[in-house]
């Protein structure tokens, strides 16, 4: 049975997407079969990231109003095997979402992969409540600033009332905090919450750190999900939050200001 | 967390509200005394007196058997309506009880306005039950965890604890004290039915606001001093008084 994992945040632009095509990838590298769906219909840019969007036929909706089968939309990742993604639909809007549909489509997912990645619309409205709906787990996208710091706060209160888990008492979803976009340099001179004053205001587990990057958009624009940059400190980052998404014990890096080494410096590498 | 149910079958809901009204202190026992003073404010502000609800305090009174159904019936002469009667003793209670009035329990701390005095009103649970004012501890509601954005966790009858923080954005309320093992950073609403005896106390004090029965302070408004130490807010002389707990 698959573990059904979403990735939201309440705020947008803060690397939800990014991290779910990040994750899901890092999660097939290690072989498990995992799915990634965009819930984001109308604003689809999953396929981007993941570089398939001109591969896309049929999407979520159709799938949902039965106009094409689940086996038909989902869409095989070049790159690695036992990746698939679920694309979300450009032209409808978020109402072409109903929950029993949402519930068939991952009902008949459920049996085939591992993972199930949701990857969650921006703002707390149905589209990102279906997409949190049937979690097992969260992981919650947080940047070091105060606004997305109070999203994902919100974005906390609805997974522990507005889940089919919390609505039926089961087992509470299980919340991972993965913090992005962090830059220990601007911390250190008072530009960026610290990792420190993020977790005490969540109060959850830290799931993972991925420092600002440029691959990180390098990545994007490439539709090349990080996790394939392992020379990067992201895409480094992201595989050791697979690893701890996968109960392994990892100790984090990329928290604190890297000193630039004699020959780094003389040569200026900027970071990869 | 409310008290009424949203269901079309209920012929009524009940609900905690705070209304402005005034109390009558009484300070003589004597109802041709009274009566002299109403006729005479009677004259200087006859708009005052306009079938007005008014509360009788005896408390100040140190009469076992006053004579609550004359002193009312001079009351309603000057189109004043007595509906409750605070403080007294037992004998007090029960003729309150007979002429159909509610009986408030007395305010510990006398305080020295005149009027336009705010009342506590309680939101009975039980119809036939009489009004409970000292709350028992089993209104008490304990909740372990963070209180987050968006969430609002309230004691409808007594005392709030959290065990845990109060986010920013978040909003406590009791008609007791509320009692927060944690960072207040959130907003905390103290005596929400009008107990100005009611507290806030938290181990981290940030919050957005605070208030005690209806008196508030800002973030703003709070000394700078204060914030990010354990403190203790009160009802006290007319305002919001914050102190450090130590």
């Amino acid at each position: 049975m698959a573990k059904i994992i979403v990735v939201t945040s309440g705020k947008g632009g803060v690397g939800k997407t990014t991290s779910a095509a990040a994750i899901s990838t890092g999660l097939a590298l290690r072989g498990k079969k995992t799915v990634v769906i965009d819930f984001d219909v109308g604003l689809r840019n999953l396929d981007l990231i993941m570089g398939c969007e001109r591969r896309v036929v049929y999407d979520l909706v159709n799938v949902i109003q039965g106009e094409a089968g689940l086996n038909q939309a989902l869409i095989r990742d070049k790159r690695v095997e036992n990746l698939f993604i679920l694309p979300a639909s450009q032209t409808r809007d978020k109402d072409a979402l109903t929950k029993e549909g949402v519930a068939e489509v991952l009902e008949q997912l459920k049996s085939d992969f591992d993972y199930i990645l949701c990857d969650s619309p921006a703002g707390i409205e149905r589209g990102a409540q279906l997409a949190m709906y049937f979690a097992d787990e969260a992981v919650v996208v947080t940047n070091p600033e105060v606004s997305s710091v109070r999203d994902s706060d919100r974005i906390l209160g609805l997974l522990g009332s507005k889940t089919q888990r919390a609505e039926q008492s089961l087992d509470p979803v299980k919340e991972h905090l993965l913090i992005t976009r962090y830059n220990p340099s601007r911390v250190t001179s008072g530009d960026m919450l610290t990792l420190e004053d993020i977790r005490e205001i969540l109060a959850i587990n830290l799931l993972g750190l991925i420092p600002e990057s440029e691959a990180v958009l390098r990545a994007s624009n490439q539709g090349v999900p990080v996790t394939h940059d392992a020379a990067s400190d992201a895409g480094q980052a992201y595989a050791d939050t697979v690893a701890r998404l996968l109960g392994e014990e990892v100790p984090l890096r990329f928290h604190e200001v890297q000193r630039k080494s004699l020959l780094g410096r003389m040569f200026g590498g900027g970071r990869r | 967390m409310s008290l009424n149910a949203d269901s079309a079958d209920n012929a009524f809901t009940f609900k905690g509200g705070m209304l402005p009204m005034t109390v009558m202190e009484l300070s003589s026992a004597d109802p041709e005394q009274i009566r002299r003073q109403l006729a005479g404010k009677l004259s200087q502000s006859p708009a005052f007196f306009q079938h007005t609800p008014v509360v009788l305090s005896v408390e100040k009174l140190d009469e076992p058997h006053l004579s609550l159904e004359r002193i009312c019936a001079v009351c309603r002469d000057h189109k004043l309506l007595p509906v409750a009667v605070r403080g007294g003793p037992e004998p007090v209670r029960q003729s309150a009880w007979a002429l159909g009035l509610g009986w408030f329990a007395p305010v510990e701390e006398a305080r020295a306005r005149t009027l336009e005095s705010v009342e506590r009103v309680e939101a009975p649970v039980e119809p036939a039950a009489p009004v409970e004012l000292e709350a028992p501890t089993a209104a008490t509601r304990l909740y372990r965890g963070t209180v987050r954005s968006g969430q609002q966790v309230s004691a409808a009858e007594g005392d709030l604890i959290v065990i845990g923080a109060v986010n920013a954005g978040a909003e406590v309320l009791a008609a007791g004290s509320i009692h927060v093992y944690g960072a207040l950073r959130g907003r905390a609403l103290a005596g929400i039915h009008g107990n100005t005896q009611a507290g806030i106390y938290c181990r981290e004090l940030e919050a957005e606001l605070l208030s005690v029965a209806g008196n508030y302070k800002r973030l703003e408004d709070i000394d700078p001093k204060l914030l990010g130490c354990a403190a203790q807010v009160h009802f006290s002389e007319e305002q919001l008084e914050i102190k450090a707990l130590v």
